[in-house]
Order: structure tokens, then sequence, then C-alpha cells
């Protein structure tokens, strides 16, 4: 007994910078060597995907970028699989950015990474870049009134009056779903302030470590689909290429950072994070026990 | 002086705050309510952008200060003000399209302006650096802050490894394929983290509104820098 405390005793002084190593080596080797966990699809992912899917050729989606670097890993796979499955269901986009740290730039090189893969799609006709606009819910609230008047030129300094999807698309009346793949607050100002008063259907592709708070929006009808952290985004992912199989080979492309693939990491990250607390706890036990032994 | 300091801010707080009220439930086109708020919610843009101005002047403020006495951590803030000016200036020149800083972003021909570039590959990449390195420090606070002390961390410990495992394959792969733990995962967020959720997100609602009430009837001052006695 004193023999197993003590060993776990040294494991609960165990010198950080070993949990480090092991973090790195548990990130670093699945992304390297896939090993290709099964991924299982919730009904919050199935509802953003319906919704897509039952939209006409016609209709448009709106895509707010609403993150920045720090959480692209996360936000990342999401925004391409939500669209690639715009431009693979027809629907036209509308992407804008209202986060003010590298919102923008997340935007371009989601579709620049998406677009190599459709060569059909036409600027103009088939998405828009709107660009940023400060003002969080100042801009989103103008947005309800006129998205003209907020953005007077897209991203590459065009007028919206010229450009053909924009002369169709000028309040969320307009648009038939948004999208945002939020980190921080802006997420929920979509759901409270767009889907409250303009009542157009929103969603939300979100961080895992804020997600818990999007169920609530989720089960009051305000949001009709969230996709959490790197799980929301593989089972996107699998629904994505399960429903369009054109779009498999992308998936299966080396070198892309997919969420599939990310999942590796976070499988076995988690695996020793839990490893890690049941060890630590199992030594708070025995301790606690060896001590009572003692004492008595 | 007292006209101009306190009661012409006070009656424009009043007026600006209780338009966009009144339009929400009455706002027939053409009235002046109905004007009036459309003309309050495109100034409300522009007046939030300055926001970004008051950020930067604060940036600069504690930072020459922090410089100016040596504090600890100086040179990291002569980091931080050589990267607003740099990014600053290719930013504000781009806008006014000088010499190579035609523009924010890319260039008709798909090159990138020096803004672009500076956003690109230097503070995208430190950004991203900074968050991951929240993996390790989480990993290792989890290992020595989780222990189940009393029955309060004992439910938060149990709820946090049963969501921990449901939202990874191996929680279906060590149950054989059946995702129990998956749907348990989902119950836990869908009930009692939603009913909690929900809780929070109307109580803070509630103090919003009620905070917003007190700065439109006057009672709430100190946004404009003077205590209640005034």
């Amino acid at each position: 007994m004193d023999r197993i405390v003590r060993w776990l005793d040294l494991l609960v002084h165990l010198d950080r910078r070993w949990i480090f190593i092991l973090i790195a080596l548990g990130t670093a080797l699945p992304i390297l060597f896939p090993i290709g966990f099964k991924v299982s699809i919730t009904p919050s992912a199935q509802a953003l995907y319906d919704k897509i899917e039952s939209l006409e050729p016609e209709d448009v989606v709106m895509v707010s970028f609403d993150y920045g670097p720090s959480t692209a890993p996360e936000n990342d796979p999401m925004a391409d699989a939500v669209l690639r499955h715009c431009f693979s269901h027809g629907v036209k986009v509308v992407v804008l950015a209202l986060f003010p740290i590298g919102g923008v730039t997340m935007a371009d090189q989601s579709l620049a990474r998406v677009l190599h893969d459709y060569p059909g799609i036409k600027y103009g006709t088939d998405y828009v870049n709107l660009g940023y606009k400060s003002g969080g819910q100042a801009t989103m609230k103008q947005m309800g009134e006129e998205i003209h008047n907020v953005f007077p030129v897209d991203r590459y300094g065009k007028p919206l009056a010229e450009i053909p999807l924009m002369q169709r698309v000028h309040a969320y009346r307009d648009v038939k779903l948004a999208v945002s793949m939020a980190t921080g607050i802006i997420g929920e100002w979509w759901a409270n302030l767009v889907n409250a008063q303009f009542g157009i259907p929103v969603a939300c592709g979100c961080t895992a470590v804020s997600a818990p708070k999007y169920y609530a929006f989720l089960q009051s009808g305000q949001m009709i689909g969230i996709l959490g952290g790197l799980k929301g985004a593989s089972e996107y992912e699998k629904l994505l290429t399960r429903g369009y199989p054109a779009t498999a080979p992308i998936y299966a492309r080396p070198g892309l950072y997919t969420a599939i693939k990310g999942m590796d990491a976070q499988t076995i990250d988690h695996s020793i994070i839990l490893l890690f607390i049941i060890l630590g706890n199992l030594a708070f036990f025995l301790g606690r026990m060896n001590n009572r032994r003692k004492a008595s | 002086m007292r006209f101009l300091r306190l009661q012409l801010p006070l009656f424009l707080t009043a007026l600006a705050g209780s338009i966009p009220i009144v339009a929400f439930f009455w706002s027939p086109n053409g009235t002046i309510v109905q004007t009036t708020k459309d003309w309050l919610e495109k100034y409300m843009v522009i007046i939030a952008s300055f926001a970004l101005l008051l950020g930067v002047i604060n940036v600069v403020q504690t930072n020459v200060k922090k410089i100016e006495r040596r504090q600890a951590g100086w040179h990291y803030g002569l980091f931080l003000l050589a990267g607003l000016v740099g990014m600053g200036t290719c930013g504000i020149l781009g806008a006014i399209q000088v010499g190579p800083f035609q523009g924010i972003g890319f260039r008709p021909d798909g090159s990138r302006t020096p803004f672009q570039w500076g956003a690109e590959f230097i503070f995208n990449p430190l950004q991203a650096t900074m968050f991951s390195l929240l993996a390790f420090f989480m990993a290792s606070a989890a290992f020595r802050a989780f222990r189940a002390r009393n029955v309060e961390a004992t439910i938060l410990l149990i709820a946090a490894a049963v969501v921990m495992v449901g939202r990874i394959p191996l929680g279906e792969s060590i149950l054989g394929g059946r995702p129990y733990l998956a749907h348990f995962t989902d119950w836990l967020m869908n009930w009692p983290n939603a009913a909690a959720q929900r809780g929070i997100i109307i109580g803070a609602a509630l103090g919003a509104a009620s905070l917003s009430l007190r700065v439109i009837v006057g009672i709430e001052r100190s946004f404009l820098g003077i205590d209640k006695s005034e």
C-alpha cells in the first residue's frame, strides 16, 4: 500500500513539463499519422445540414466570420464545410466579418481554400464577400434595414449596387439563413438580436468552450442548429461527404487540415487528460486513506 | 455650465435611449419616430467605430507610461507599440493608397498589400500560437485541480469527464460502438446545462435592462464622470 501511495504521490508531483510533452506528442502524432476514429452525428449538426438541404438554388445564405486566428483550428473546418455545402447545393452565399481581430482574413482564407475546388462558382452571382464592418450589434441591427447602407462597397471596393447578387439582397428578409462562425459573444447576438427581431433562421458554428451557452438558444428555437467545436465540424464534414460524394476526395487530400483529422488529436489529448485526472484522484483518495490509517 | 455638463447630456441620453424603445413597439413608416430611429441606427455604427480609436489611445497611454517608468515587462510594451505603429501606418497609408500601400487587402493582381502581409504572416500565427499554449496549461491545470474533494466538486468532475469522453469517438469505442455516452452528453448539454445557461442569460438581460433604464431616466450618471450628488 505504502509503495503504491509513494508511486502515486510521485505522479501527483510530476513536473508539468512531462504533461506538456505528452500533450505535444498526443497532438502532433495523430496529425502526422491519422488514425481515422469513427464520427457519430448529433441532432444539432444534422439540423443545420437539413436546413441548407431544404433551400432552393436561388436562396441566399449569409455566412458571418466572427472569429479570429486564435480559434481557427476549430472554426475553419466548420466554415469550410458550410461553404462547400452551400456551393455544392447551389445556394448563393453572402460572406461578411464582424470580428475585429482577423475575421476578414479568416473569411478570405476560407473562401480561397473552398473555391479552389469549385471553379464554376462566380463572384458576384454565386457569392459575395462584403468584408469587415465594425460596430457589432449596431451593424447587425442596421443590416435589418439596409445592407447597402452598412456595406456601401464589397471587400474589393466595388459598389454593392453593381453586384448582381446584391441587387436582390438588401436586408435580412432577403436571406433564408444566417450562419455565424463565432468565438466570443457575436454568435449570441445573431440569436438574440437578428433572430429575435428580424425572424430569420440562425445557426452557429462555435468553439467547444463556448458551445454550452448556445444550447439555451438551440432549445428555445432561436437557433436552428449548432456546430460545437471540432466535434461539430467533423460531424458536418461527415454529413457533407455522405450527402455529396464528390466532396469526399477533397477531404481525403493529403496535407489538408480537416476536423475529422483533428478529432484524432482531440481524442488522444482528451484521453491523456482523463487518464491524468483519474490517476490524480486515485492518488488523492489513497493518500487520504493512508493518512487515516496511520492516524488510527 | 451645469446645463452643458449635466442637463444637456442627460436629456440627449434620455432621448437617444427612449426612441429605439418606442420605435420597437410603434413606428409607422414616415413618422418622426421612424425617421429618428433610422437616423440613430446609422449613427450608432459610426459612433461604435470611435470605440476603436478610444482603444488605441488607451493602449498607447498605458504602454508609454509603462515604458517611461521601466515597469516589469516594459520591453513587451515596446514591441506592442512598434506593432501598433507599424500596422497602423500600413493601414492608414493603404487607406489613402500611397505608393505600394494600395489598400489593406489583396491587390487586383492577387498579391498582398503590406497590411495584408503583416496580418497574414505575423499577426495570425502569433495569435494562433498564443491560443495553442492554452491546451498545455489546461491539461496541467485539469490534472492538478480536478479533485473529488466534496459533493459539488465530484458532480462537476463526473459531468466534465462524461462530456469529455462523450465528445470524442473513444466514448463509443469503449461501449462497443453504441453511442450511449454521446447521447448522455447531449442530454447533459440540452437539459441541465441549457437550464443553467438560460438562467444566467435571463439574469444578465434583466440586469442590462435595469441598468439601461437607470441611464435613460438619469439615475445612473457615472458615464458622465460625475457622482449622484451633482
